[in-house]
């Protein structure tokens, strides 16, 4: 008898332990932690040869691969403060819009509800849809895409900020993107989370600047 | 989750007990299951992506007692291994970088033919020697921030083992068990190529039938 309660007691304990015995990485990660930076370029683009920009004076919000609307929230327009100053940093010189800039800078909220997915090649399809070439003194243009592609899950929403050459728009009669910054992951969107995390994608585009 | 029915299935096994008083230890004809706490840490190339001991992990055999020194069954076990790397940059492979906070989370369930040597069939305390050969499960996963990536893969695994039993009286053919043991677990994916780990533990053993 006393062997029966033995074992069950072992038994039910041993089970209790295995059920708790797996640590799940999601627990141990905070909001920043979870958030990942992915940048990318235009291997061809010379970055040094640009020396004014201009940043979009909204952000697009983009559902579902269509342009929602064009919004200026507080948590707006701390990404596109944020925008602003670190490319200051880099050396390069704001300006308006009107006067001709050499790089643009849009910045994007994307939410994929039913999909779950970015796909960068669907993203700069339907680019001119949602941003206008008319916005940046090129009517009818269309756009070129940076050479850089990437199909990426999404849960609560993605910040996309493509920085666009305006300079050689002309020349090659397009607009092309030869940087993009895409952050992933999770309160993305809280209010004073923008400096950071624009800071953290300039740090690792070493190659993005002036001089 | 193929692990808990393993140990499920063997610890029901365990509810059919004989109630015939024992009247020595002797081992031969005595099936009996071992299960204990097992704690394990990452060997060579394996520190690489955990580097941490694991402090959630088991052992369990189920061994037939062929001789009174000889037995011989079925082993396996899990542990978890698990680690979270500073927030660095890597570069991707289709080009550009990436600043992530990297997690990888590995759990391995070995399933062994065992086959285990005790020294002193009658002694207060019984060293024994052990190795187990087979297969290995593992669960792997790696997170870049909150997104996984994960694959199940089967490998080969062989756990050399030591340790000593202490049955709980003069008459009983219950006790504990204190054991060391080193799993050689050969892997090849992602950049990881072993999860070769040492360790040991505590448990307790006890016969069913």
């Amino acid at each position: 008898m006393k062997n029966l309660f033995l074992t069950i007691g072992i038994a039910a304990s041993s089970m209790l332990v295995l059920a708790g015995c797996t640590k799940d990485p999601l627990d141990q990660l905070n909001e920043e932690e979870s958030r990942i930076y992915i940048t990318n370029r235009d291997d061809s683009a010379n970055f040094s040869s640009y020396t004014t920009f201009s940043v979009a004076d909204s952000v697009a919000v983009i559902s579902n691969g269509k342009l929602e609307k064009k919004s200026l929230t507080d948590v707006d327009k701390g990404f596109i403060n944020a925008v602003k100053v670190q490319l200051q940093a880099k050396g390069y010189t704001m300006v308006s819009k009107d006067a001709k800039p050499d790089l643009g800078i849009n910045i994007s909220r994307i939410y994929n509800t039913y999909s779950g997915v970015v796909s960068y090649p669907d993203y700069w399809g339907g680019y001119y849809g949602v941003w206008d070439p008319f916005y940046w003194g090129y009517p009818g243009y269309g756009y070129g895409w940076g050479g850089y592609y990437g199909v990426y899950s999404i849960k609560e929403g993605a910040l996309s900020i493509d920085a666009l050459d305006l300079k050689n728009a002309e020349k090659d009669d397009k607009i092309k993107g030869i940087w993009n910054g895409l952050i992933r992951g999770s309160g993305i969107f809280n209010a004073g989370a923008a400096d950071s995390q624009i800071k953290a994608l300039f740090d690792q585009s070493a190659y993005f600047k002036r001089s | 989750m193929k692990k808990i029915s393993i140990i499920a299935s063997m610890i029901a096994g365990a509810f059919i007990i004989t109630l015939a008083p024992a009247k020595s230890q002797a081992q031969q004809g005595v099936t009996k299951l071992n299960i204990g706490y097992n704690v394990a840490s990452p060997l060579g190339s394996f520190k690489d992506e955990v580097g941490k001991t694991s402090f959630r992990g088991w052992t369990a055999s189920v061994l037939y007692g062929v001789t009174d020194k000889i037995s011989v069954g079925l082993g396996t076990g899990y542990q978890d291994f698990y680690e979270k790397h500073p927030r660095s940059t890597y570069k991707l492979v289709e080009g550009g970088d990436v600043s992530a906070v990297v997690s990888n989370s590995i759990q391995v369930v070995p399933i062994l033919a065992t086959g285990q040597y005790n020294f002193i069939p009658n002694g207060v305390v019984q060293p024994y020697a052990g190795v187990g050969v087979g297969g290995n499960i593992v669960f792997y996963r790696q997170f870049l921030g909150e997104f996984s990536n994960s694959k199940t893969k089967f490998g080969f695994a062989v756990r050399p083992e030591a340790g000593v039993y202490i049955p709980f009286g003069k008459n009983s053919r219950t006790g504990i068990t204190v054991n060391a043991n080193y799993n050689y677990m050969p892997f090849d994916y992602n950049g990881v190529k072993q999860l070769s780990n040492w360790g040991g533990g505590v448990g307790v053993k006890f016969p069913i039938e």
